[in-house]
């Protein structure tokens, strides 16, 4: 039996899901497949511009791409972590209109404490502190869309 | 001017560059939904906006419904345009941006369903006097598919309702094979699609694959655009589309132009569809065999000899606008040609190749070269999603004159980083089949791939042990 494209994709796709997983060898018959998570095969995907040699001018519309417009994310400081957006939505500092935030900068939390709301489609999730520590930045306005993995709230942790 | 001010690209790779292209076009504002894995994409660069909607893995990412509906009320837009693959034939889908008062570039979401279940399809085309593949109706028992084989015969097709992309799908040469092949089938229908329901076909070998591109305002005024011929596909994947077919006559084309037109006039169709039929180049019939409910990878072969832009007129009808030319302003002009090139290596089973793309250098684009593409020097290839690299579509005034700049544009296309198809197209176009317009669709499989020498160059041998670079 041979494997197929579908065949490769779908094993490249278990492979991508399981988190811990950091390398893979399939033997197949006469098939092999190495797998290496973020390995040199999968060059870095940060915006940069190989200028190759090129015997002629490229066409229009493969002119590599201005470089990336993405969005600056603040720094953080030494004890500082960032709670990110586990997807993309409409952010809520607060669990209903009206009502006072989950929290406000100088606000000392718990990692089991709800920090925000994601709302997708009437969908609320509430997004859990993560860690121990003292609000000290907010970074989204209420009410606004966040993208997946976007920060949102920084926690200055203790140590 | 139509209401859409800002739409949302639901979909990545060269379509989505493809659709940013036409929405500058048409002055609209575009925000591209993109995974992790694509937020360096050449659509998201292009685009007024990128938005991450999720990780790599298609399934926490294009293909989640509400985070792209989402996504679009969250950054102003008033239309999503969902490409092929992906969402761009779910009904819910189209229901979901309905309901949040987005307008779908694609038909109504009833259509779509329509013409997602395989039977239903059928009995439109049917009702609309297009002619199918003598088959039966659903398959429940072993009795039944032992009925319809009997009146159908040998070699037959079992083929899922809910269906597409082979699966669900056996051929069987005789009656012994039946019983096992209606058990896999079904189960493979069921776990693929969730409904085990089957059907059955009459096989017709040395068939080609003949399309007829329509096009339709909702309110029953249907345009076509000629048809494509795609009968050059490995295991059912499509890999050279050309228009027109070299092997229909203008009485033929008549009659298949006009049943395509029927049939979407059935469903008063809006937007761009495909109606594909099944030729029998020996008794030049055709069968209706299923409508694509959205715009195709090939569509750009129908733009060069129609001069047309497919996407622009989704986007206006989207909008509410008429389509912009009538059936007497549409005019075939010579022959085009596109040639897929993937990220696989024909040396090796055609493997997926991702990794990056050392040297992109393109032949030059021209009014009878085009090169529709996401690709750029320095560009990695996700190992997430389809291989598709490029497009490459030559017009000509005649085939045999398009056959020969295909050849020299592939020449001059050169990539280094990762194995493409480009050998294995290069060695088609200059086979002695090919250029007759003598093939059909399991040419490539059965007698192509099998009459390459070993040493030659498409299929050289390589050690097992490379792993995918």
């Amino acid at each position: 039996m041979e494997l197929s494209h579908e065949d490769v994709k779908k094993i490249l796709e278990i492979i991508d899901a399981s988190e811990h997983l950091q390398e893979l060898e399939l033997v197949h018959g006469g098939f092999r497949l190495h797998v290496r998570r973020g390995a040199a095969g999968a060059a870095p995907t940060e915006e940069r511009a190989i200028s190759p040699a090129a015997p002629e001018p490229m066409a229009p519309t493969s002119a590599p791409p201005s470089p990336a417009k993405l969005a600056v994310e603040p720094a953080l400081g030494e004890r500082e972590i960032a709670i990110r957006a586990p997807m993309l939505g409409t952010f809520y500092r607060s669990p209903a209109p009206g009502e006072p935030p989950f929290v406000e900068i100088g606000k000392r939390v718990q990692a089991d404490d709800t920090v925000c709301l994601i709302e997708v489609m009437k969908l609320f999730s509430s997004i859990k502190a993560g860690v121990d520590g003292v609000v000290t930045r907010i970074l989204v306005e209420n009410g606004a869309m966040v993208e997946f993995n976007q920060m949102l709230i920084v926690i200055t942790t203790s140590q | 001017m139509s209401g859409i001010a800002r739409l949302l690209v639901a979909n990545r790779g060269e379509i989505a560059v493809r659709i940013v292209r036409a929405c500058k076009r048409l002055g609209i504002e575009t925000v591209v939904a993109v995974s992790e894995a694509d937020q360096n994409s050449l659509a998201a660069q292009m685009a007024w906006r990128a938005v991450c909607i999720g990780p790599a893995a298609a399934g926490q990412s294009y293909l989640k419904a509400e985070t792209l509906v989402a996504a679009a009320l969250g950054t102003g837009c008033q239309a999503i345009h969902p490409g092929y693959g992906f969402l761009s034939e779910r009904p819910a889908f189209a229901r979901m941006c309905e309901q949040a008062g987005l307008s779908f570039v694609g038909p109504l979401p009833e259509s779509i369903e329509a013409m997602g279940e395989k039977l239903a399809a059928v009995g439109i085309a049917e009702r609309a006097g297009v002619p199918r593949v003598p088959g039966s109706d659903r398959i429940e028992t072993i009795e039944d598919a032992r009925h319809a084989a009997d009146r159908i015969g040998f070699p037959l097709l079992i083929k899922a309702n809910a269906g597409g992309g082979g699966r669900g799908m056996r051929l069987v040469h005789a009656a012994r094979d039946l019983a096992g092949a209606i058990e896999s089938a079904a189960s493979e229908a069921r776990a693929a699609f969730g409904d085990p329901a089957l059907y059955i076909e009459k096989f017709i070998s040395r068939a080609r694959h003949v399309e007829v591109q329509v096009l339709g305002d909702g309110k029953g005024h249907i345009v076509h655009l000629g048809e494509r011929d795609c009968s050059t596909q490995r295991r059912y994947q499509k890999l050279i589309e050309e228009a027109p077919s070299p092997a229909i006559d203008d009485q033929l084309r008549h009659r298949m132009t006009e049943a395509a037109v029927r049939l979407a006039t059935q469903v008063a169709y809006r937007s761009a569809g495909t109606v594909e039929f099944v030729y029998d180049p020996e008794s030049r019939n055709f069968y209706f065999l299923e409508m694509n409910t959205r715009i195709q990878v090939e569509h750009p072969v129908t733009e060069m000899v129609t001069g047309r832009d497919l996407v622009v007129e989704q986007i206006r009808i989207a909008g509410g606008e008429p389509i912009s030319f009538t059936q007497e302003d549409i005019e075939l002009r010579g022959h085009a040609i596109e040639c897929r090139i993937n990220a696989e290596d024909p040396a090796r089973s055609f493997m997926p190749c991702p990794g990056c793309i050392e040297v992109w250098n393109p032949p030059q684009e021209n009014d009878c070269l085009r090169i529709d593409t996401h690709s750029y020097p320095g560009y990695v290839v996700p190992p997430y999603y389809d291989s598709l690299l490029a497009k490459l579509i030559v017009h000509a005034p005649d085939r045999s004159r398009a056959i020969r700049s295909m050849g020299e544009a592939l020449a001059r296309f050169g990539i280094s980083g990762v194995a493409t198809t480009i050998p294995f197209h290069r060695a088609i176009l200059a086979h002695k089949d090919f250029r007759d317009g003598a093939i059909h669709t399991r040419w490539v499989d059965q007698e192509f791939m099998p009459a390459i020498p070993p040493s030659a160059s498409v299929a050289a041998p390589l050690p097992a042990q490379a792993a995918p670079g």
